[in-house]
């Protein structure tokens, strides 16, 4: 187990130049937006702008392949946790990218992921390895359009205080549409697996992931309507399963 | 249905919007009967704490009756009719923090925890009416509030309490609690506080309660010292005495067993470093001016304890480590585990121990809430307590 979190391996073409350079433009446009307006949150927005500038242009010999690993430590047995992500089905009500994951057999699966501009991204995947309550890995198909792989760890805390879960994805892209959702996923891969795994744990713990999307609030204007945005609230899903319709003052 | 929105620094509005609804299985949805403005709200009024947005809804300080239960909640929990006080701090209740009853500190309930762990390693809950890095949850100034997780917070009052006695078991009743056990009073223990406001009052309370034989009071405002003193304490004006050298001569040289700080970010002093403070402050290079933190270090006696219920955003500078550290002290701190507090502070009200409705300085219905949050924040009419009613139109009091 390597100890670092996100390692990338270099192997950059020209429209890798021309996604980094759109981040810059779009941070350009956030500082521009901010230094224009003078109230601390368009201090806050310029900052943003700022550091998105300096992401970007550190980023420039970043790559393609993401491969990245979160652990968090989970009020649950091995046994439970196990069971709840071996129904693959299950994904789509923590990852948030994956619109859902339909169970073909014991160990296919069609994955769907949501794409820019909600496209829908299919590939099949396989369980490579499945060793009960303790990993479980699984992969993409060699003839998809996305290399993608991925495994998931349980180890019981020492003193019986939970599991520990540990989660490591991996995207290979090689066509354009790829390319597409590496931009897409491997912007922060760090970020998505992190935030997956966190709502797993509540999931587990508490039966449903917190949420604040959809909640009544007053005019947003311009400001609150970005900040909502770099704040990425507009990812804070509820569990799919648990959030339909069922208030009546709705 | 009618909130009162943070809409920037120094401008609350009351906006028609939206009536809440559940979003998860554990939400319910309260129809609010008494709602407050807290201290702690004044740092976002100021414009202090980072990650608030536009159009927010205020307030972490309400009850009221329960008139919507997601699918969640098992009905001998919560039902549709109960009369409720929620504590403003969210808590899931079976993560590891919830199991240890840190319900402050809840893994589960702050969707934005990502927010919270750039800045402080680790995220605390979710808070209601509070900044985006606590969540951003809608807050319960408004006539409606949606309370996640509902099987676990909030406490059923029974009938015939009426609400000025029990609203603040929400947030600074408790508060003030956990502020005075903080303080590991020992009996006749003497304790140091600054900053009496309504936490700053029951504080006191508490800590005799829990059997300090002195408070002593600091603060500068007349009818706050008064309100200290009806409780026992003896009181320190900061404006007339040196606060350092007064403590010391009432004391014996000592120094009090315990310096409490509830007070917190926005504390006002005297000299040439608190304008510094000030000054960064609006620079933005230090969002927090912990005057009283540095005294209460000071102050505190070799291997006591300092206690801060006095709410801080960030960072902030020149504090006297070095007393911490060759003095020995003991700093206990922390947002409220308010499940620990509701219940056995609801018993000491129906007991009679306390009547907490001695802190309400005005009572007004929701439409004056931009201006009473002026006049709390300027500390005009003697105001020490803002009470809102929501559905009421005209002036109560």
């Amino acid at each position: 187990m390597t100890p670092h979190n996100s390692q990338f391996q270099s192997d950059r073409g020209p429209q890798d130049f021309l996604s980094s350079k759109g981040i810059l433009v779009g941070a350009a446009a956030l500082m521009a937006y901010g230094l224009t307006r003078r109230s601390k949150t368009s201090l806050a927005l310029a900052t943003a702008g700022g550091l998105l500038a300096l992401n970007a242009s550190r980023s420039g010999n970043n790559s393609q392949t993401a491969h990245t690993r979160a652990t968090f430590l989970v009020n649950a047995s091995p046994e439970n946790a196990y069971q709840m992500w071996r129904d693959f089905s299950n994904l789509a009500r923590f990852m948030r990218h994956v619109k859902s994951v339909e169970v073909l057999d014991d160990t296919h699966s069609e994955w769907v992921v949501l794409g820019p501009m909600d496209r829908e991204i299919r590939w099949y995947a396989e369980i490579t390895e499945d060793v009960k309550n303790e990993r479980i890995s699984w992969r993409s198909r060699p003839d998809s359009l996305v290399q993608t792989s991925g495994s998931v760890e349980f180890r019981p805390h020492r003193a019986g205080r939970g599991t520990y879960i540990s989660a490591t994805v991996r995207y290979t892209p090689g066509g354009s549409l790829s390319k597409t959702i590496a931009t897409m996923l491997g912007k922060h891969p760090q970020f998505m697996v992190r935030e997956d795994l966190r709502r797993f744990k509540a999931l587990l713990e508490a039966g449903e992931t917190p949420t604040t999307l959809g909640q009544t609030h007053g005019p947003r204007g311009i400001h609150g309507s970005v900040e909502q945005v770099l704040f990425r609230e507009t990812g804070n899903l509820a569990d799919p399963q648990a959030a339909p319709s069922y208030s009546k003052t709705a | 249905m009618k909130a009162v929105c943070w809409m920037g620094k120094e401008n609350m509005q009351v906006h028609n919007v939206p009536d809440p609804t559940i979003l998860n299985p554990r939400d319910a949805i309260i129809r609010i009967t008494s709602t407050c403005i807290c201290g702690s709200d004044l740092h976002l009024y100021d414009g202090l704490v980072p990650t608030m947005e536009q159009g927010d809804i205020m307030g972490h300080e309400f009850m009221g009756e329960v008139v919507e239960v997601g699918p969640g909640i098992s009905r001998d929990k919560l039902k549709i009719g109960d009369r409720v006080v929620v504590p403003f701090t969210i808590a899931c209740g079976n993560c590891p923090s919830c199991q240890d009853k840190l319900w402050s500190c809840c893994d589960n309930s702050n969707p934005n925890a990502w927010i919270a762990e750039k800045m402080m390693g680790y995220s605390p809950s979710g808070l209601f009416g509070y900044t985006h890095m606590m969540g951003g949850y809608a807050g319960g100034q408004a006539q409606f509030a949606r309370v996640p997780f509902a099987d676990i917070g909030p406490i059923k009052i029974p009938d015939g309490i009426p609400d000025e006695k029990v609203v603040f078991l929400s947030d600074i009743f408790p508060t003030g609690y956990m502020g005075a056990e903080n303080c590991n009073i020992r009996p006749g223990d003497t304790i140091a506080l600054w900053g009496c406001g309504p936490v700053g009052q029951f504080a006191i309370r508490s800590c005799f309660m829990l059997g300090a034989g002195r408070v002593i009071a600091i603060d500068r405002v007349p009818e706050r010292l008064e309100m200290a003193r009806a409780a026992g304490a003896e009181t320190l004006n900061f404006d007339e005495v040196d606060v350092l050298e007064a403590l010391r001569e009432m004391t014996g040289n000592q120094g009090p067993d315990a310096c409490m700080d509830v007070v917190g970010m926005e504390a006002s002093g005297h000299g040439i470093v608190y304008a510094m403070d000030k000054a960064k402050q609006m620079m933005r290079t230090q969002m927090d001016r912990p005057v009283v933190l540095r005294q209460a270090i000071i102050a505190c006696k070799k291997g006591g304890t300092v206690s801060v219920p006095g709410v801080y955003a960030s960072f902030i500078d020149k504090v006297p480590f070095g007393a911490y550290m060759n003095k020995g002290l003991t700093m206990k701190t922390g947002q409220t585990h308010m499940m620990r507090y509701m219940q056995p502070l609801l018993e000491r009200i129906q007991k009679g121990d306390i009547d907490p409705s001695f802190v309400i300085s005005h009572v007004l219905p929701i439409d004056q809430a931009p201006q009473a949050y002026k006049t709390f924040r300027d500390k005009g009419e003697r105001c020490t307590k803002v009470v809102l009613k929501p559905w009421e139109t005209v002036a109560a009091a």
